[in-house]
């Protein structure tokens, strides 16, 4: 089985992530689809970056570490949104956005990782 | 009519045989434009419900209470009016968490494409929940509730993860896989 679409898939979400930067130049509605504030650009040209590595690569460990850190950074903007203390910078958007690199990034690299790619037999 | 001519008809089955619908890669890019922009609508709106209070504490409310007043102050279905008045709206912290996460979660799934068939129908019946709310309140366009039930229906019938999504690069290791989890994610995909 080919690892090749789930490579492209981590390059894919590790793009969305990098584009989503652009969201700091737009202010309110209607453009203003997710919250990035400047830890929140920070965090995600960083680890789509990772991300995009891992898939060029066929690194599954570098996919689950730009996945876990989209994950905890969406878990850590849920519970301070609404706070004093909104480290993220974000609100919902960024913890919706942020929840879906996650979760999509882990779900590729432990399914990548599973995968035994087929070596022919040497004559 | 000769032979030749009857054989070459087409039978009574074909003529009545369904279309195939177009998997063409044109095709495609539209649906998973569908997806990421209905996705893009719950991320962007997951962003003014804010906890903790959820619009509850001010007065006038406003936010997400101002707006589930409405399903009271302006019924559409009397029922779902009763249910809103004694049973949400006195423990509206709670619902608030759960719209914000049930909200969040739609928008994260749909825009990567994982598990769409899931996140099409939940995402259905939250606008169902939002166009029993609001119908009737003032200022509001009803085909933006109508609109968005077909979106999802769209969504759920045709498996819009497939293109382009997540689902697409998955399915075919969850199809290969033995376990129970592969199995029901290949019914949610």
């Amino acid at each position: 089985m080919s690892r090749e679409p789930l490579d492209r898939a981590a390059v894919g979400l590790g793009a969305a992530g990098v584009i989503a930067v652009i969201m700091v130049l737009t202010n309110g509605d209607p453009w203003q689809l997710v919250r990035v504030g400047p830890v929140a650009s920070i965090l995600t040209v960083v680890l789509g970056g990772v991300a995009i590595a891992g898939g060029r690569l066929g690194r599954p460990p570098l996919i689950l570490a730009a996945g876990a850190g989209y994950l905890g950074a969406a878990l850590l903007q849920l519970v301070q949104f609404g706070r004093s203390s909104n480290w993220v910078g974000g609100d919902g958007s960024t913890f919706s956005f942020f929840l879906g690199l996650g979760v999509g990034l882990i779900v590729v690299a432990t399914t990548r990782s599973s995968i035994t790619e087929h070596v022919p037999n040497q004559p | 009519m000769d032979t030749d001519e009857r054989a070459s008809m087409p039978t009574r089955k074909q003529d009545t045989a369904e279309e195939p619908l177009d998997s063409s890669r044109r095709a495609r890019v539209a649906l998973a434009t569908l997806r990421v922009g209905v996705g893009l609508m719950w991320v962007q709106n997951a962003g003014w419900k804010r906890p903790p209070h959820f619009g509850a504490d001010g007065d006038p409310v406003s936010g997400l209470r101002k707006f589930t007043g409405y399903a009271v102050e302006h019924p559409v279905f009397p029922p779902y009016a009763w249910v809103v008045d004694n049973v949400v709206l006195p423990h509206f912290t709670i619902f608030g968490w759960l719209v914000l996460l049930a909200e969040a979660s739609i928008g994260a799934f749909l825009l990567v494409g994982l598990g769409t068939r899931l996140w099409a129908v939940i995402g259905l019946l939250q606008s169902l929940a939002i166009t029993l709310s609001v119908l009737n309140a003032p200022h509001e366009w009803h085909w933006s509730y109508f609109l968005m039930l077909l979106a999802h229906g769209a969504l759920w019938a045709t498996a819009a993860g497939r293109a382009f999504g997540l689902d697409g690069a998955l399915r075919p290791h969850w199809r290969r896989s033995p376990g129970r989890l592969a199995a029901i994610l290949m019914r949610l995909s």
